[in-house]
């Protein structure tokens, strides 16, 4: 898929962040390829939200480097919007979604388009909304205009996903994203992840605690323990076996 | 039992969630009946109507400044000082550069309320904690300021005794009566609606007060954000001030004493939840009418002042009980 002489478009190295006196993460280091999907797995409490949030900007890491293709973020502008700028969107395990806020605006969050500068456009925002619960094969949600805490979760689950891609990003994290989902919308969204890489060359993160999921869709797998990415492991090296090894004893 | 019956099929829970969304309307329309029914043609007059309409339009613009706030999830408890400040300083405005010095006034409100912002953003201090301050100081500043003494403004030339400060604008006397006063708030009231309903600062008060947390995490400056949002507050408690001058034809120091819970009741009443995330400028029109209609029906049926306060607060108790809709809010501090 990828040539491998080309850089990595994201490098992560010795990235640490402690939150008062927990040590989140302690050594959070990987590179992440053009079209690649990386799988991020390790017990509760491992780190692994924590990594993801330094890559995405909500957290300014402690020490360690962030390098997106090919220039480092400097301290100073690591914050959200630099990170969407170089193309990150994240999917956060809480969805990241405001409640009493309808499915359009919550797609469009941050992005609201408008009309003479200060007019929020409803039109456009609904016509793409539409387009991304269709792309999802998301056919249950009626009513655009209700607020999105009285969708179900796996509706709620599909608006967040449809937010991280719809903005043509070139790296997708999903924390966690199929955690609510039944097995058909599960299994929808693990199409669309490959359908997205295949199309548009996206990378992806995935955090997840379902290892099947991560075998069928994962590249490589990286796995956390005790706030240290501490082994990676290729596709076809993987069994369930070393895998589980590895998320509970590190090694 | 066959009561019971019929109540459970005409209220589906559908129809109570639309009945809801009516409270504030039914509320003024029962309000109107009952004080018409009391007091018959004393009530329902072309006079005391022209009286209503003149007495609403200040509660209604602070209570357009709550809106903002309580959408946020906030609140403004200093806008009775606020206002005082305000006034002073317009009529000062106007005692130092002429007519056009009463924008200084719309200005102290928008300075105040910047300051709120600033305090409560920045320093992370709750916003009942520190409008409360607020409230307390910027009294204290007018009195000082003042020295307790009143700023008139006149409708002649004629100055009056050499210790009393006044200003000859009959343009603003006239502003503060009948048709004028009318005018000018439904063109605020239909800016605001604008405002509040149609643009994306409206829309962004109230994804503020479902969860701040989440705007931070997809990058939104909610500190900024809160900041202007308390910033035009104040502005419209400025205009609410200017439109008190006009009315009252003097800046005093007990100007607007009080009146932060009559705006914070007005929006109540409009059916928002003090807990942020929703709201409406047409209910809290209404809300701010219904308060005013209360208070002149009562005072007109003859019920003295402080029972007229304690059915106030029985109506404020009961509207809120029956339109908010609790299970759209999550917890009640
Ligand atoms: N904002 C925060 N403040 C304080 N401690 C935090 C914060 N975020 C995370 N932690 C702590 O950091 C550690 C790692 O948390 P993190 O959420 O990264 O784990 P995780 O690997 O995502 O776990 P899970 O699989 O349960 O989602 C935990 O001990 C957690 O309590
Ligand atoms: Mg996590």
């Amino acid at each position: 898929m990828n040539d491998g002489s080309t850089q990595p478009l994201l490098t992560v190295e010795n990235v640490s962040k402690s939150f008062g006196g927990v040590q989140a993460l302690r050594d959070g280091s990987f590179d992440l390829k053009r079209g690649e999907v990386l799988a991020i797995v390790g017990g509760n409490g491992a780190g692994k939200s924590t990594l993801i949030k330094v890559v995405a900007g909500a957290h300014v890491p402690d020490g360690g480097r962030i390098v997106v293709k090919g220039k480092e973020v400097p301290r100073s502008e690591h914050n959200v919007s630099h990170m969407q700028d170089c193309g990150i969107e994240v999917v956060y395990q809480d969805l990241a979604l405001v409640p009493n806020m309808s499915a359009p605006y919550n797609l469009y969050l941050g992005r609201i388009p408008r009309k003479w500068g200060i007019f929020v456009d409803e039109r456009k925002m609904r016509e793409k909304t539409r387009e991304v619960l269709k792309q999802l094969n998301v056919t249950t949600v009626q009513d655009l205009s209700q607020p999105i805490s009285s969708m179900s979760g796996g509706q709620q689950q599909s608006i967040a996903i449809g937010r991280a891609i719809a903005w043509g990003s070139d790296i997708v994290i999903l924390d966690e994203p199929t955690a609510a989902l039944g097995p058909n919308e599960t299994a929808e969204v693990e199409r669309l992840v490959e359908d997205v890489r295949d199309r548009h060359g996206t990378s992806f993160i995935l955090i997840s605690h379902n290892l099947d999921q991560v075998r069928r869709l994962a590249d490589r797998i990286l796995v956390t323990h005790h706030g240290v990415t501490s082994r990676e492991f290729k596709r076809d090296e993987i069994t369930s076996d070393r895998l589980v090894k590895a998320i509970t004893l590190g090694e | 039992m066959s009561d019971v019956t019929l109540q459970q099929s005409f209220l589906t829970p559908k129809r109570v969630e639309v009945l809801r969304d009516y409270v504030p309307f039914i509320a003024i329309a029962l309000v109107i009946l009952l004080f018409w029914a009391l007091s018959g043609d004393r009530f329902m007059s072309m006079r005391n109507w022209t009286f209503i309409a003149q007495q609403t339009p200040v509660l209604m613009l602070l209570a357009f400044a709550q809106l903002m706030i309580v959408t946020t999830g906030s609140i403004d408890i200093s806008i009775g000082s606020s206002l005082a400040f305000s006034a002073f300083l317009g009529a000062l405005g106007m005692l130092w550069l002429g007519d056009g010095g009463l924008v200084l006034g719309i200005f102290a409100g928008g300075f105040i309320g910047m300051i709120n912002g600033t305090i409560i953003s920045l320093l992370k201090i709750p916003s009942f904690v520190t409008t409360l301050a607020m409230l307390i100081i910027v009294r204290a500043a007018v009195i000082i300021m003042s020295d307790g003494t009143a700023i008139y403004i006149t409708d002649s030339s004629v100055s009056g005794g050499t210790n009393i400060s006044s200003v000859s604008a009959p343009w603003l006397l006239s502003m503060g009566k009948f048709p004028a006063i009318f005018i000018v708030a439904a063109i605020v009231a239909f800016a605001m609606w604008v405002f509040y309903e149609k643009t994306a600062f409206g829309q962004q008060l109230r994804a503020v007060g479902g969860n701040e947390k989440v705007l931070r995490l997809v990058g939104i400056n909610v500190t900024a954000f809160k900041i202007k949002v308390f910033a035009a507050a104040g502005l419209m408690v400025g205009l609410a001030a200017c439109v008190n001058l006009a009315r009252a034809g003097a800046a005093t120091p007990q100007a607007g004493l009080m009146i932060e819970l009559d705006a914070i009741a007005a929006v109540a009443l409009g059916g928002t939840p003090l807990t942020g995330g929703y709201g409406s400028v047409v209910k809290t029109i209404i809300g701010a009418l219904t308060l005013t209609i209360v208070r002149n029906g009562l005072t007109i049926a003859g019920v003295p002042p402080s029972w007229s306060q304690v059915a106030l607060g029985v109506l404020l108790i009961a509207a809120i009980a029956i339109s908010l809709n609790r299970s759209r809010i999550d917890v009640v501090k």
